[in-house]
Parts: C-alpha cells; sequence; structure tokens
C-alpha cells in the first residue's frame, strides 16, 4: 500500500522523447489507468515505475522513498506482462510461487499459492506448464504471480491485449473485481479506451510522451481538454467539423448552430457526441445535408453526414430508416457542443 | 498411412529418391563399415584381395576363432536395447543424478550409461552368447547357427590400447576436449546472453570482431601461438622464476589455443539462442526479486538448455576432431587420439601396423556415437530452435 509520486519525469532516447515532464501523484489504493495510441510513453512511464527503464529526469517516489536508484526487485513491485512473460520451463504452482521462493518469503508458500491460484481460478491447473494453457489462462498465471506477495503497486501493461474479445470483457470484470478485493495501488496501461473508462478510478491520457489530460472517466468523457481526448475517447469518436464562430453562432457547410456561450469569435472546431444529438424531424435541426451512410447497429442506427470535410454522425432511433442520399436534419442544441482553438486543438474557455 | 493424393510423390520421384538415398549411404557409410570389418581380421585377411575374405576371414577363423550367427543376432539385440535405453533413460538418470544441478547431471549421467553399456558389452553379453551358444550346440539340428562362421579377433585394440598405450592419448583427448567444452561453454553463455540483451552499439563491433576471428584459418592462429609456447619458458621467467613452464608440449596449454579458435563461432550460436528468449523473461524475473546474474541463472538458463547442449556439442566436436593445432602444439608423447594415428604411419609401416591404425580409428570413433546417441534429443530439438548452425 503506497502512494507514488512522480516529479517530473521525463525520457529521452538521445534526440527522441519518449515521455515528458511527466507529474503526477497516484492515491494510495488508486487505479490509474495510462491511456493513448501506441508509442505515446505510456509503457515507458510504467517500465520507469517498474525499474526496468531509468528516468533522464525527474523522481520516482514509492512511499516515502525515492525509487530512482532502486534495482526492480528492490521497489516491492509487481508487473503483469502483455505477453505475459511465463517461465516455461516451470508448471503454474512453481511460476505463482517464484517471487515467494526467490524472495525468501517467510510464511507457508504452499497456502500462499492455493489462495492466489483460488482467485484467479486457477487451482485445477496448478500442475501445468504454460505451453498447455490458454491465452486467458496463462493471463491469469501472471495475474496471480502478481497478487501471490501482495506487494505495494501492481503494475499492468496491457494485460489484455493478447486475448481474444468475448474473454477480454469476461477477464475485465473479473480484473476490476480483484482490484476492488485487494485495494492495492494499481497502475494499469492500455491503448483500450473501453478499459479505461471501465477499470479507472482515474485516467490519464497521453500522446508522443505528453499528458493531455488527467481526470477520472466521467470528466475525460465529458469534458476533453482537447481535440485529441475527444478524438480518442467514446466509440464512435466524438465529431469534431471545423467552422467559423460569429456572436454565438458557430458556422460551416450545411451548419448553423446558434446560442452558444462564448466570447470567441474566428475559426473554432465544434464537437459534439454521436449519442447525445438526435435527428429531428422536417429539418428543423442545426444540420441539414444528405445521407452519406447509414449503419443499423442493433440497439440504434447510425446516421452519418458529410459536412465540409468531415464526417459527423448521429445516433438515431433504433427503427430510423431512411436512403443514402436522403436530406436528413440533425437536432445539436448548443449545451451538448464543445467547442476547441483551431490551431492548438485546446478547449476554448467559456 | 492415408494422405491425400495430391500429395503422395508419383512412383519415379519415390524411385529417385530411394536410389539417391541408397547410393548417399553406400558413399557414407561404407568406409566406416569397412574399417569397423577390417579392425577385427588379422592382416592377411584385412588385406585380402576378395572383399568376401574380408568380411569372413577365413585366416582369421582357422588362428583366433569367431562368432556365430547366434553370436552376431544376440550382439544386435544387444545393441538395439542399448540403444533404446540410452536414448530413453539418460534424461532421468541426469535428473536423479545431478544433486539438481543440471550439467553435473548430465555429465554423470552419460558417463554412468557409457559405463552400463560397456558393462552390457563386455560382461554380459559374452556369458549370455556362451550359453546359448551351448545350448544350441547340444541340439543337433541347431547345431549349425552355434558354430563360427566369421573370423573376429581382438588382438589390434589390445596391441592399441595396452601396447602401444594408446589410453594415453585417450586422456589427453578427454582433457583437451573437457577444457574446450567448459571454457567455451561458461564464456560463451555469458557473452552471449550480454550481447543479445544490451542496448549498446559495442555489441555489433564486438560480434564483428568476433565474426573475422572465425574466419581466420586455424594455421594462421596456431603459427601466431608456436613460437611463444616454446619460449614461454623465457618469457615467463622473469614473473614466476623458477616456476615458469614450458608450454610446448602440454595439453592443457593447447586448450587455449582451440578455445580461442573455438570462442567466437559458440558466442555467436549461443547469442542467437539467447535472442530467441523474450526479454520479457528477464523482466519479470527481476521484477519478480531477482537480481541481474539471478535472473540469468534461475530463469534464463533453465530454458536455454537444449542451446547449450548443441553448442557444447559443436565444441566438442571441434575439440575432440582436432588435427592441426594438437599435431603442431603437442610433441608425440603427449599426442591427443587423431594425430596419434598418423604414428602408425610412416615408411616401416608394417600390414600390422596399418590394421592397428584402422582398429584406432574406430576407438577414436565409438565415444562419437554413445554422445549422439544420449543427446540426440536435445541436438535435434536445439537445431531446429533456429539456431545458426555450425
Amino acid at each position: 500500500m503506497a502512494e507514488i509520486k512522480l516529479a517530473n519525469i521525463t525520457k529521452r532516447w538521445g534526440s527522441f522523447v519518449g515521455v515528458q515532464s511527466f507529474d503526477l501523484t497516484i492515491e494510495d489504493k488508486e487505479f490509474l489507468v495510462l491511456l493513448g495510441p501506441s508509442g505515446c510513453g505510456k509503457t515507458t512511464t510504467m517500465r520507469m515505475i517498474a525499474g526496468l527503464e531509468d528516468p533522464t529526469e525527474g523522481e520516482i517516489h514509492i512511499g516515502d522513498r525515492v525509487v530512482n536508484d532502486l534495482d526492480p526487485k528492490d521497489r516491492d513491485v509487481a508487473m503483469v506482462f502483455q505477453s505475459y512473460g511465463l517461465y516455461p520451463n516451470m508448471d503454474v504452482y512453481e511460476n505463482i510461487r517464484f517471487p515467494l521462493k526467490v524472495r525468501k518469503v517467510e510464511g507457508d508458500h504452499d497456502a500462499m499459492v492455493r489462495r492466489a491460484a483460488e482467485m484467479v481460478e486457477l487451482t485445477e491447473f496448478l500442475h501445468r506448464k504454460p505451453a498447455a494453457l490458454s491465452g486467458g489462462q496463462r493471463q491469469r498465471v501472471a495475474l496471480a504471480r502478481a497478487i501471490v506477495r501482495q506487494p505495494q503497486v501492481f503494475l499492468m501493461d496491457e494485460p489484455l491485449s493478447n486475448l481474444d474479445a468475448k474473454l477480454r470483457v469476461s477477464t475485465r470484470a473479473q480484473l476490476k473485481n480483484l482490484s476492488h478485493e485487494l485495494q492495492v495501488t494499481t497502475i494499469y496501461v492500455t491503448h483500450d479506451q473501453i478499459e479505461a473508462m471501465t477499470l479507472a478510478d482515474r485516467v490519464v491520457v497521453m500522446e508522443k510522451g505528453i499528458v493531455q489530460q488527467v481526470g477520472t472517466p466521467t470528466e475525460i468523457y465529458d469534458n476533453p481538454a482537447n481535440t485529441f481526448v475527444a478524438s480518442f475517447i467514446g466509440s464512435p469518436a466524438m465529431n469534431l467539423m471545423e467552422g467559423q464562430i460569429e456572436g454565438g453562432v458557430f458556422r460551416c457547410d450545411h451548419v448553423e448552430i446558434g446560442g452558444l456561450d462564448t466570447a470567441h469569435s474566428g475559426p473554432a472546431i465544434l464537437g459534439f457526441r454521436a449519442e447525445d444529438a438526435a435527428v429531428a424531424p422536417d429539418g428543423a435541426g442545426q444540420i441539414t445535408a444528405p445521407i452519406y451512410s447509414l449503419e443499423l447497429l442493433g440497439d440504434a442506427v447510425m446516421v452519418t453526414v458529410r459536412t465540409g470535410g468531415a464526417l459527423v454522425a448521429v445516433k438515431a432511433d433504433k427503427d430510423y430508416r431512411a436512403n443514402i442520399g436522403d436530406p436528413v436534419s440533425f437536432s445539436v442544441p448548443a449545451s451538448i457542443c464543445h467547442l476547441f482553438d483551431q490551431g492548438s486543438g485546446e478547449r476554448l474557455a467559456r | 498411412m492415408s494422405q491425400a493424393k495430391v500429395f503422395q510423390a508419383s512412383t519415379g520421384l519415390k524411385v529417385t529418391v530411394a536410389v539417391f538415398l541408397l547410393f548417399w549411404l553406400v558413399v557414407a557409410a561404407f568406409p566406416l563399415f569397412w574399417v569397423l570389418v577390417m579392425s577385427f581380421k588379422l592382416p592377411v585377411d584385412a588385406f585380402s584381395a576378395s572383399p568376401l575374405a574380408v568380411i569372413t576371414g577365413p585366416e582369421t577363423l582357422a588362428e583366433k576363432g569367431g562368432i556365430s550367427i547366434l553370436d552376431m543376432l544376440l550382439g544386435a539385440v544387444a545393441f538395439y536395447l542399448v540403444y533404446q535405453a540410452v536414448s530413453h533413460w539418460t534424461r532421468g538418470v541426469a535428473e536423479r543424478v545431478g544433486f539438481g544441478f543440471t550439467p553435473i547431471g548430465w555429465i554423470l549421467g552419460s558417463l554412468i550409461m557409457g559405463a552400463a553399456g560397456l558393462f552390457v558389452f563386455v560382461i554380459i553379453l559374452p556369458i549370455v552368447t556362451g550359453a546359448v551358444n551351448w545350448a544350441f550346440g547340444l541340439i543337433p539340428g541347431l547345431s549349425l547357427l552355434a558354430q563360427p562362421v566369421i573370423g573376429i579377433t581382438l588382438d589390434h585394440y589390445i596391441a592399441v590400447w595396452f601396447e602401444n598405450e594408446f589410453y594415453r592419448n585417450f586422456l589427453n583427448s578427454m582433457t583437451v576436449t573437457a577444457g574446450v567444452v567448459l571454457i567455451s561453454l561458461t564464456v560463451g553463455t555469458l557473452a552471449g546472453y550480454g550481447l543479445a540483451r544490451t542496448p549498446s552499439s559495442l555489441a555489433f563491433w564486438l560480434l564483428i570482431m568476433a565474426l573475422i576471428f572465425r574466419a581466420l584459418p586455424h594455421s594462421v592462429l596456431v603459427t601466431g601461438y608456436l613460437p611463444p609456447f616454446i619460449n614461454s619458458r623465457e618469457i615467463l621467467e622473469p614473473f614466476l622464476g623458477d616456476a615458469a613452464p614450458t608450454l610446448y608440449g602440454q595439453p592443457l596449454a593447447v586448450i587455449v589455443v582451440l578455445v580461442s579458435i573455438n570462442q567466437p563461432f559458440t558466442i555467436w550460436m549461443l547469442r542467437s539462442f539467447f535472442q530467441n528468449i523474450p526479454a520479457e523473461l528477464d523482466e519479470a524475473a527481476r521484477v519478480d526479486g531477482c537480481g541481474h546474474f539471478e535472473a540469468f541463472w534461475r530463469v534464463i538458463m533453465p530454458v536455454m538448455w537444449p542451446g547449450v547442449i548443441t553448442t557444447g556439442l559443436f565444441s566438442f566436436l571441434l575439440a575432440y576432431n582436432d588435427y592441426l593445432v594438437t599435431a603442431l602444439l603437442l610433441d608425440a608423447q603427449n599426442q591427443t587420439m587423431v594425430p596419434a594415428i598418423t604414428q602408425y604411419f610412416n615408411r616401416e609401416t608394417t600390414t600390422t601396423d596399418q590394421v592397428e591404425a584402422v582398429a584406432a580409428a574406430v576407438s577414436i570413433t565409438a565415444p562419437l556415437f554413445l554422445l549422439v546417441m544420449v543427446f540426440q534429443r536435445q541436438i535435434v530439438s536445439g537445431l531446429t530452435a533456429g539456431a545458426v548452425k555450425g
């Protein structure tokens, strides 16, 4: 159990910047998710906390210790790797026991191994080699190996990315339950925004080594700090349109949204989420254009139009039917709109 | 085997393959077979103009006795059983006698299996064949099976091993080979692991340098080593005083030269084996509580055994089969087995000498067979693991 403090850590390889001035305090027992596209520096950040990479600058505190110069084994962390990192020559039991054995942990190893195996439902596979297990089972062995020792910090590097879609959902639920049960500070790296939304207490969105936004899943979803976060979080991504604002009215091709609460005037980006808007009857909406495509999702119908250069999608009722090319009108009230600066992509102040 | 028709080879192709395999078998195996047959015959038979006489050995049969058809059958059965036992049980024996330490287990295990095999052939087989021959000899119709039909004599082997003291050459060979394998593998695994894992660009240049040394002809290295070896007493005297040794003629000193020839290759080969082991394993071990060396020893090495055994075998063969280095750096009293054979060939060579040379050649080959039998599985799994092949 420990608080982790990252004080301005930076990682550079030559002139390439992996992580730029990462500054964050992770509270005790918090479940923090590092989210971003591949190459954004999230895994590097985690590896620096684990001690597998040295930060170029900055300090890492775990609990009340500065751990910059400590070996991974002395940091009291446990890590789950993307491709599991199981020891192929040992059976499941020996794999789970390995951290206890190496660290010469006091106590009844057998009971500890069995308890950890029970938590991840592996009891019947204890004497199999990793090669004889399925992907999901291997993943659970890696988890059991991490929890058997009750470390101060869990680090999980895309633990679900090698599983198939269905297994990912059930393992995700299992992980959520496990983290609730264990109450250990956890840092979780993923590029999957749904994992981030479902698991996290707080999410850190990163791009190109720079932190874009830190906040609870709701904050990040409802109030994205810039266009990157807006387009990265949510499925489908937030609709973003480039246009001009004058006197609180946003205009571009086929679009006229009035009543915006902003003093800004000039070029801007307007964004709204597909599920917040609706199809308006009789061309009474703020966006009116011919239908570009119509996708049946089962619980809804995704209606897409083309405005200027961008595609704008809106979720319509599941019974909605129309033909491609038919005119359609979307009702996009000012209250669901997000405004961003066109140059920097930063959110515009109200 | 039921196989889809399209995958079945045509008759013409099958015949071609069979003919080619047969041709290859004759070219590769016939000399070995011939040498083996010759080594058990008196010179009169061994150099007989009739090939049949070489095989049956009528003179040897008349003078020294021979073996019956029953003996041959029993011998073949014994060989098959020993082969099966060795290839199946060595791993189990190695695990039991190794005190939890794999390399010692394999060395002791191979020695035990070798001794057991020798025991079967030298002690048990003669007793059994003697009894069976005697029993069949009493049955009127079958007594022909118990009659000696092929002449065989062990005279040449006795002469080679005891009169010519070939066992000394054998011991020298073992010293040199064991030293080369041990040092090559120790340095090779450590260096190969380091080079496989380091992010440094220096590793590239080290490997290129190793490649260059590997490319040098062996005689270049030997020529470089020879003068200091001969003069080592004078060179070392200022440092060691009267204890300064003459390195020329010392089997232990030859190890150094053979290692320097062999090391680049073992480093390259072991490095490629280590590269096949994901770095995540090291990292997992280090987070789980291992130091750098502990991660290497407890997690990486247990996965590496096929690679180590394969590389070890190539090192063994290099040292065991070496002629040039050992012939030039060792004097006649201290030779290893391979150059020692040449002692039999000189201007006064008699036919007896030649057959003894043949017996010595067979003696050199026998341990290699045992080695391949013991390690065949590991060698195959090592070779198929995508390694650089020697």
